[in-house]
């Protein structure tokens, strides 16, 4: 997927959540967000990783399996309020039933 | 066992929804209709199979209002069924649920669509909200859970229209501003046709059909104006490429969890790649989603996916980037997975 949708998801979200931060892209493909005195990199994953992405805090690094994960773990560094919901929400069956 | 839809009768205090509830109840097609209110002692009523939640308007403004309210609510509910499997209650089938006019209505749509206990008995109807013709508009402006109770409904309906100082045009405006897709009706001291007021089934496909007719007006609407009123605003996300199912869940999950209780309403009929020719209707309070119902067919000859939202302070651009880039990323997931099958079946 195009690195700029990831870029202008995450510069939406901040949005949405109300956070303040700046984000920019780096020239090689990494995302860095700075904001709620934390430094934020999103990187995508090397191809042998089973993550897609690696989100690295103030120098922890971590990997999401998607970016759903990613938006999670940006906003639980960004939003000290923030808790996220653990609920499952299921839209099943995923299909009608024949 | 047939499924018991039940409607939530909400409205801000001295609204009448005592008044419509009263006047519906002596109507014949309501004589199979059981109803719990929210507040004891609010009114006489002259039916065999009033049932009185012991929630009060304290209880309900403490703590964990999905909690308290879904405790109490469970078991009246449970009770009904009981007596009604029982046979020790005159039969109903439909519950009619008034809630305090103070009351966030949202909880008890919690309770309706996710308890497991009443899950396949019941099934959540049409939210009928009343407005006073006369002060409603000042309580819209100062009371934030009217604002609630409006922005969720399917109905809508106007009260004390009798009463001198009724500004109909300048309230509707604000009604729409709202919540543009639910019709606005009109009661005379509580009289109104019963059957368009609590007219919809959600188990009944062709009812559930009419209901999108509605939706996609709402979008028209909504989509093109992107109207608001404060904090809620009302817009359509459209998509004209089906949808995979997994995008789907994917997205309504991440809504659930990043907008909790600023997603007021989510309605939408989605074109899913799984299935072309049954579109699913999605249907979703704050956190809590149904699952789909599936249509029989198109509605019409558009086939584009409209989720219609009405949200409190949520950017639209962010949930149609937040759609795009979940899609793109699981069309990305499934390309390499089948790079990578046939991969494997060149090396066999």
């Amino acid at each position: 997927m195009p690195i700029d949708l990831a870029h202008e998801l995450l510069t939406q979200s901040l949005a949405a959540w109300r956070v303040v931060g700046s984000i920019r892209s780096e020239g090689d493909g990494v995302i860095v967000i700075c904001g709620s005195h934390k430094d934020i990199q999103i990187a995508r994953a090397p191809d042998d990783l089973i993550f897609r992405w690696i989100v690295t805090v103030d120098g922890r690094k971590r990997g999401a399996i998607s970016l759903v994960a990613v938006l999670r773990q940006v906003r639980e560094a960004l939003d000290p309020g923030y808790a996220a919901s653990r609920v499952r929400v299921a839209v099943s069956p995923l299909v009608p039933s024949p | 066992m047939s499924v018991i839809p039940v409607a939530i009768l909400t409205g801000f205090l001295g609204s009448g929804k005592t008044t419509i509830l009263g006047y519906l109840l002596r109507q014949p097609e309501f004589s199979r209709t059981a109803v719990i209110i929210n507040e004891f002692g609010e009114i006489g009523l002259d039916h065999e199979l009033v049932e009185a939640s012991e929630d009060s308007v304290i209880e309900l403004t403490t703590g964990c209002l999905c909690c308290k309210v879904r405790t109490d609510l469970t078991q009246t509910l449970q009770g009904l069924l009981q007596r009604l499997d029982e046979d020790t209650s005159t039969p109903f089938d439909r519950i009619v649920i008034e809630t305090s006019g103070l009351a966030d209505p949202a909880p008890i749509l919690h309770t309706l669509m996710t308890d497991s206990e009443l899950a396949g008995r019941l099934v959540l109807g049409d939210v009928v909200t009343t407005i006073d013709a006369v002060t409603g508009a000042g309580t819209l402006e100062r009371e934030e859970v009217s604002q609630k109770q409006v922005a969720i409904a399917d109905r809508i309906v106007l009260t004390k229209l009798d009463l001198p100082g009724v500004a109909e045009p300048e309230l509707r405006r604000r009604l729409a501003a709202l919540n543009v897709g639910a019709p606005v009706l009109r009661a005379f001291r509580g009289r109104i046709d019963a059957p368009i007021l609590f007219g919809t089934d959600f188990r009944d496909k062709q009812a559930t059909s009419l209901e999108v007719h509605s939706w996609l007006a709402e979008e028209a609407q909504g989509h093109s104006h992107a109207r608001h009123d404060a904090d809620i605003k009302t817009y359509a996300v459209v998509r004209g490429e089906p949808i995979r199912a997994v995008t789907l869940t994917l997205f309504l999950e991440t809504l659930a969890e990043h907008c909790g209780a600023d997603l007021l309403r989510l309605k939408g009929i989605v074109n899913l790649v799984e299935s072309p020719d049954r579109p699913a209707v999605i249907h979703g309070v704050q956190h809590v989603f149904h699952a789909p119902a599936w249509l029989e067919r198109w509605p019409s000859n558009d086939r584009r996916s409209r989720i219609v939202f009405i949200a409190r302070r949520i950017p639209q651009r962010w949930i149609e980037v937040l759609l795009d880039a979940i899609g793109a990323e699981v069309a990305d997931v499934d390309a390499r997975r089948a790079s990578t099958t046939l991969v494997d079946c060149e090396r066999r």
